[in-house]
């Protein structure tokens, strides 16, 4: 069993978003929802933590800056899309400054899908993200002890 | 008795050699000769009388006529180069002191020597343990001193205006007078002498000071030389009030006199030695010459400050201690301007760039204490006196050494740009980091001999110089840690410029340090060996302050510490390299840029914390130069008003005695093993439990009860990697400190030495930080050492509390006690409370970083740390939270079993208190941080102190 799904840390990036799924995300960590029954904490430092969180869509801006905190994340760590426009650029996807989705800076894990996403959605993204997590903690263990 | 001539005159053939041979290899060949030769004679000198106590030495009348003749015309002539200087560049000052001193020279002279050689003392020469240490000093660091001068006066010749003069002969002939005259200091019992020497050093000081002949040099010489005159004058006034009471002019006759009938002859010749000595020791009001001595070149500074001239007057002073315990008009005068002296500069301190003007105010500070304790005059003060000036002498040395090194690597003498210094000069910033550390922390012996004085002070019950010496002690650790910052930094781009450092300059470097790594492991021999027997055959008793088994926890961390620094033990070469967090759109992370708005590129930057508006150097001199002043005019004026049976009634205080009640090695080696295993699982469920109730208080459910534990073996799982190489070290050296420190709480050992390990925790989490050279992690770490500094003073009192409930500084004695301490120490429980907010990182004062959702600064003094460093850090919080709690317990501990379920009661309720506040503040400013804990330190420990240090008179 790995620990890394019993405490995973998050950072929250806005890419280009309207700010509606960002709310919501604050909405999870509300008591009503208390995210961090699970253990999750918003850390605001992507040296700390484990999920990058991104809403909004990725334009030629940000997506340097989307790259760079993901980069300065350490292993193992997983990519949660929040909202359609960062799933796939939304109703955003065709404008002139938009590329589209997360995944086309950085590979993503779990899309979560919503215009605005809902705190349910959002908690159970996470939720599948921590599996991910564990099983990529659980590869590196393996390539640990084989080196 | 044969070495003294050779001591006094082999600097002095070296100086004239110096003055004949002039070219670069001469001088070379000759300062180093007579430099080895000087520490040879000196440790010969040791190895005869340094374990043989008291020596008088003889001498034939004649032969002690024919030498006050040599050095009344030596006094004469000195008188003629003041004079002659104070003509030529006009100083109306020095010329009316120079004239009355000539004229009080040979006024003294002629009564003198007229008497003849009959009149003569027959044992003018001594030697005792406190001389020996001297003269090892002088030898040994003044040597390395001049040896160091080689290479550095070469880079300063080199930096002068084109064509200027080449008088480094000159330079380097004063250097070996100034050995010679202060060997004359220590080991003449004749007071005539003496005061020969005494003047040498003011004069060749005031020749070196004004070396570059720049307006401003000569300004400041002649400052020195006014100041000093005074002194020397008093000095002169002290000679012959005794000479025309018909008293000996002897140093040892003193201490007979006053235990006389013939004691109140003394109470003006006293009052007059100890200004001399004040003046001498750069104390407020005359601590302006030192300050202004900082424009000569470095050697003259590092022999000024450290080895001699300022070490002449607290010698003086450490000598006369014993009369203090007669006089209290000059032993009060002297303990509050040291005191006051040792509290205002440590605050000027911090408002300081320039790296000799922090070393400087932290030498008069440091001087400071050592009066103070002089001016006690109990055997345990003069104890934390004599050590004081050891390590002082070797700290100070190394550090302004490397100061004038770097100044001539980097060009610059200013803090903030030694930035980065760790990368550029890798062998010299470590030494420097040495000596800062040699200055204030556990287990330097600096650090051990201020915790000697606190103890000594708690012991006299001197409840005004307690709480001058805690706020003192907490400004000395703001100033230094935030240094020793700026040189942990670790720059990834990084030129190595120490190629130039000459091979003299390292020579002298290497060997102080190790005098001091030396001098630190072999603290329990010396005071055992060579202390000890000095007070036993002054006081004829030798204290214990602190016990043996401490010193030697002390030394193991001394040796631990330094190979942390010196060695590549525990650096981190396999970890994966990864940049500083500045946000998300850096654009360069190795030089701090990132993209700003507009487009435009900016680099961050992070200066120094000066406080200059808290700390206002200006307002504080004048305060301190009014203050001071006043003392001394009100103690001068006291010996006339007062009658002589009052001036000779000893002063009053209090005598109690330390018990030592502490478990031995193997009972604190059990303590820590048993803290390091139960701490961390009590503290971890402590935390899960807090996280717990503030979601209730919040209206959540909250996280399961052991998160915190599932954090760190997630962090313990994760990628390795880390900004440096170093900080990883830092933070393990921490944790292993702070468990450390609960081991010894809970083995029953010494509360003070607790506290100073939980400090020297702190120092390393704060180097960690500032070894990043992130401006996060910075800004975080300058909030620590704020914390550091506004709870320190608060702990200190606790600590002095607890010795005056309890008799002794040692947590088993509680156990003995049949009332709990609390019922005498309410204030202080009170301030505890007060500060644990900042200690448990809560709200509204968890200013460098906090466990819960508030970001500021991102993550503060932990931005930077990830993974594994992360998890230790989270493991020491656990590890300092059980710590601090149990110090809330001991306040309800007594011999009766049941108390501690009372303890554990009241922990538990102040936890929960702890909490409430926490879920129920925001944040406050740093400024009512500081603010707040200092008026609370001071109110709640003046309140309590002065209750429980004078009930014993009511």
């Amino acid at each position: 069993m790995g620990y890394s799904s019993k405490s995973p840390w998050l950072i929250h990036y806005d890419g280009s978003s309207c700010n509606g799924c960002d709310i919501e995300v604050l909405d999870s960590m509300m008591p009503l929802y208390d995210i961090e029954r699970f253990g999750i904490i918003n850390t605001g430092n992507p040296k700390h933590a484990d999920i990058f969180l991104v809403t909004g869509s990725v334009n030629h801006q940000n997506i340097s800056v989307v790259k760079h905190i993901y980069e300065q994340m350490l292993e193992p760590k997983v990519v949660v899309a929040c909202g359609i426009c960062a799933c796939t650029g939304g109703v955003f996807r065709d404008c002139y400054n938009v590329i589209g989705g997360v995944d086309k800076a950085i590979p993503v894990d779990v899309y979560a899908p919503g215009c605005a996403v809902r705190p349910e959605t959002i908690i159970d993204a996470v939720l599948k993200a921590v599996k991910i997590l564990d099983e990529k903690a659980a590869k590196m263990g393996a390539a640990e002890k084989n080196r | 008795m044969g070495l003294i001539p050779f001591l006094v005159a082999v600097p002095l053939i070296a100086a004239v050699l110096l003055m004949l041979f002039r070219s670069e290899q001469q001088r070379a060949v000759i300062t180093i000769a007579a430099a080895a030769a000087t520490g040879a004679l000196a440790l010969a000198f040791a190895a005869q009388y340094l374990f043989a106590g008291y020596n008088a030495f003889e001498l034939p009348q004649e032969t002690s006529y024919v030498i006050t003749w040599i050095m009344t015309a030596v006094d004469v002539v000195l008188c003629a180069v003041i004079l002659w200087s104070a003509v030529r560049y006009k100083n109306r000052t020095a010329l009316v002191l120079g004239l009355i001193q000539t004229v009080g020279v040979i006024w003294f002279a002629n009564m003198t020597l007229s008497e003849g050689a009959e009149h003569m003392l027959e044992v003018p020469l001594y030697v005792d343990q406190l001389s020996v240490i001297m003269v090892l000093i002088v030898g040994l660091v003044g040597s390395a001193i001049c040896v160091y001068a080689l290479g550095y006066m070469k880079d300063f010749q080199h930096h002068e205006p084109e064509g200027a003069p080449d008088r480094r002969h000159f330079f380097s002939m004063l250097m070996f007078v100034f050995l010679a005259a202060m060997f004359v200091i220590v080991l003449s019992d004749n007071l005539e002498w003496m005061f020969t020497g005494w003047e040498i050093t003011t004069v060749c000081s005031f020749l070196m000071i004004g070396y570059t002949k720049t307006e401003e040099a000569i300004k400041n010489s002649f400052r020195q030389i006014n100041l000093n005159m005074i002194g020397g004058l008093a000095f002169l006034g002290a000679l012959i009030i005794i000479h025309i009471w018909g008293l000996p002019l002897s140093l040892s006759a003193l201490t007979l006199v006053a235990q006389s009938f013939l004691a109140p002859t003394l109470i003006v010749p006293l009052v007059l030695f100890s200004i001399a000595g004040l003046t001498k020791a750069a104390q407020m009001p005359f601590h302006s010459w030192l300050l202004g001595a900082m424009v000569a070149p470095t050697p003259t500074s590092a022999l000024l400050h450290s080895s001699t001239m300022v070490k002449a007057g607290v010698f003086l002073l450490v000598k006369l201690a014993p009369l203090y315990l007669v006089y209290p008009a000059a032993s009060t005068m002297v303990v509050a301007v040291g005191g006051i002296t040792f509290v205002l500069c440590s605050f000027m301190a911090i408002t300081q760039s320039n790296a000799k003007r922090v070393l400087a105010y932290s030498t008069i500070a440091n001087l400071g204490l050592i009066s103070a304790c002089a001016g006690v005059g109990t055997a345990e003060a003069v104890w934390a006196a004599i050590f004081l000036i050891i390590f002082h002498t070797v700290s100070k040395s190394v550090l302004f050494l490397c100061v004038g090194t770097v100044e001539h690597r980097i060009g610059s003498r200013n803090i903030e740009d030694m930035d980065g210094l760790f990368s550029r000069l890798p062998r010299l910033t470590r030494f420097m980091m040495l000596g800062i550390m040699g200055m204030f922390v556990a287990p330097f012996g600096m650090l051990i001999s201020k915790w000697a004085t606190l103890v000594s002070f708690a012991e006299t019950g001197n409840v005004i110089f307690l709480i001058l010496l805690a706020f003192g002690s907490a400004a000395t650790f703001f100033f230094w840690a935030k240094w020793l910052g700026k040189l942990a930094g670790v720059a990834q781009k990084a030129e190595n410029v120490e190629g130039g450092v000459h091979k003299t300059e390292w020579f002298a470097i290497g060997f102080i340090s190790c005098l001091l790594l030396l001098c630190c492991v072999g603290l329990p021999v010396i005071s055992e060996m060579v202390v000890g027997p000095y007070l036993a055959g002054t006081y004829g008793e030798a204290p214990q302050l602190i016990g043996v088994d401490n010193l030697i926890i002390m030394v193991a961390i001394v040796v631990f510490i330094a190979i942390v620094l010196l060695t590549p033990w525990g650096r981190a070469t396999k970890k994966r390299r990864v940049e500083v967090y500045l946000g998300g759109s850096c654009t360069d992370p190795d030089s701090r840029q990132y993209h700003g708005s507009m487009g435009r590129t900016m680099t961050s930057t992070k200066r120094n914390w000066y406080m200059e508006d808290v700390f206002t150097e200006s307002t504080l001199s004048k305060v301190g130069v009014v203050v001071c002043l006043s003392i001394i005019l009100m103690a001068i004026a006291a010996c006339f008003i007062f009658n002589a049976g009052a001036l000779v009634g000893g002063a009053f205080f209090v005598d109690r005695t330390v018990l030592l009640v502490g478990p031995g090695l193997p009972g604190i080696l059990l303590g820590v093993l048993v803290f390091a295993i139960c701490a961390p699982v009590v503290g971890c469920l402590l935390d899960g439990l807090d996280r717990k109730v503030s979601a209730h208080m919040q209206g959540r459910v909250g996280p399961r009860l052991l998160q915190p534990y599932y954090d760190v073996r997630k962090l313990m799982s994760k990628e390795a990697a880390s900004v440096n190489a170093v900080d990883e070290a830092y933070v393990t050296c921490a944790l292993i400190f702070a468990i450390l420190a609960g081991g010894l709480f809970i083995s029953g050992s010494n509360l003070l030495m607790c506290i100073f390990l939980v400090t020297l925790a702190t120092l390393f989490m704060i180097i960690a930080a500032y070894s990043c050279r992130s401006p996060y992690a910075d800004t975080g770490a300058d909030r620590e050492c704020l914390q550091v500094m506004s709870y320190e003073p608060m702990l200190m009192i606790m600590s002095v509390g607890f010795f005056t409930a309890t008799q002794s500084f040692d947590v088993a004695r509680l156990f003995t006690l049949d009332q709990p301490i609390i019922l005498s120490l309410i204030p202080i429980f009170l301030g505890l409370l007060f500060i644990l907010t900042i200690k448990l990182r809560k709200s509204p004062f968890d200013l460098s970083y906090s466990h819960h959702a508030h970001q500021e600064l991102v993550k503060g003094i932990t931005t930077e740390m990830s993974g594994r460093t992360l998890a230790k850090v989270e493991i020491m919080h656990w590890c300092e939270s059980v710590l601090f709690l149990m110090w809330v317990g001991m306040f309800f501990v007594w011999n009766n079993p049941l108390s501690l379920v009372l303890a554990l009661v009241v922990i538990a309720a102040a936890w929960f208190f702890e909490v409430l506040i926490d879920n129920n503040f925001a944040r406050m400013k740093w400024q009512a941080c500081l603010k707040s804990a200092w008026l609370v330190a001071l109110v709640m420990g003046l309140i309590n102190l002065f209750y429980v240090l004078i009930t014993p008179f009511i």
